[in-house]
């Protein structure tokens, strides 16, 4: 099913943008990827789109911001900005969802616990910031429809 | 494979330069050597664990190497590494820093095409196409990577100086109420708002209305 959900990914970027060097230096790991291996979210068909995005709001929500603090008070200031835009779009996202308009197909639940069994691999810390510095293939993704 | 001990000082800078995702590895000599260091070139796509060496860039004494057709899909990120070799020693492997040719790429300013009547000049932008590997590949416009691509545009009435600006998301413009007889000169810009990326404007394009009838 379909949302619209409004959120300013200009904003999202810019953020990101500002620390993603700082960020991507503390993940060592080039070997994996939480997002975009061994499945591509480019791959995903349209109808799933809804439902995987509300599902990774949930997740760097629940699972990442919260586990990225640094020593650096600039970079805890962009995450937690970013934390903000995400929280308020997993609402309205959440809203939706309840609304049955945002159902979740086979195809997505798959990705999804790919996704969760990636992060799962490494160390809370680890895999919260590799999937922090990987927040530009989501909104690659997401920016492509 | 049996290198000796790598004594060399490293590579430095090593990074992508990047124009329309035309993919380029540069670096800087390792600092004190003079000529003769030669050099090789991995890279590796993020999230899948294997180096691969670019043969192309294999024993080499320039610092750059187009990276192009191994970086082209632009849904995916990549790392670059250069290791440098003069008389029988070496460095380490020295890497970028994650690539995103979707992000990290520069973008040409479109090209502008400007024809008048005798009271508005009519301006056809177009934008520069996604690198690729030959002529015959199917020709790929940065409007179809970038979906929220506007123009910016600038028209200058060469005879009172006055500017105007106009934002389009089409790639056509026509400027009406002009005075006849009287050059006026367009440059364009490429503007995509997320990912931010911004071209330089275009050099100038200059044409001179017609003469009143």
């Amino acid at each position: 099913g379909a949302c619209r959900v409004s959120m300013s990914m200009a904003e999202i970027r810019a953020g990101f943008t500002a620390i993603k060097a700082d960020i991507q230096s503390r993940d060592p790991i080039r070997t994996l990827s939480i997002l975009s291996h061994p499945h591509s979210l480019h791959k995903l068909k349209s109808s799933d789109r809804c439902c995987i995005t509300h599902q990774l709001f949930t997740f760097y929500v629940d699972k990442v911001f919260k586990h990225c603090r640094t020593e650096d008070s600039f970079v805890n200031r962009k995450i937690s900005s970013i934390a903000n835009s995400f929280l308020s779009a997993r609402r309205k996202l959440s809203q939706c969802h309840e609304q049955n308009n945002c159902m979740c197909g086979e195809e997505s639940r798959e990705k999804f616990k790919q996704i969760l069994a990636n992060y799962e691999g490494l160390n809370v810390t680890s895999a919260a910031m590799k999937s922090l510095g990987e927040l530009d293939i989501l909104l690659d993704w997401m920016e492509k429809s | 494979s049996g290198e000796l001990y790598c004594s060399l000082p490293n590579p430095r800078n090593v990074h992508f330069e990047s124009i329309n995702m035309k993919n380029v590895l540069h670096w800087s000599a390792p600092e004190g050597t003079g000529d003769g260091v030669l050099y090789k070139v991995k890279y590796a796509v993020y999230g899948i664990g294997k180096w691969i060496r670019k043969p192309e860039c294999r024993n080499i004494n320039r610092t750059w190497c187009d990276l192009s057709s191994e970086t082209s899909d632009y849904e995916e990120q990549y790392y670059a590494s250069v290791k440098a070799f003069l008389n029988g020693t070496c460095s380490d492997w020295m890497e970028t820093t994650r690539f995103n040719p979707l992000t990290d790429t520069k973008i040409d300013p479109p090209m502008v095409s400007v024809s008048s009547t005798d009271r508005s000049i009519s301006i056809i932008l177009t934008a520069p196409e996604k690198w690729k590997r030959s002529p015959e590949e199917e020709s790929i416009s940065l409007l179809q990577v970038y979906p929220g691509l506007k123009y910016n545009v600038s028209v200058l009435n060469k005879k009172t100086k006055k500017r105007w600006f106009f934002s389009i998301s089409n790639n056509t413009l026509v400027v009406p109420w002009l005075e006849p007889g009287t050059a006026y000169c367009v440059s364009a810009q490429i503007h995509v708002t997320t990912p931010l990326l911004d071209s330089a404007f275009s050099k100038e394009h200059c044409i001179t209305t017609l003469k009143d009838k």
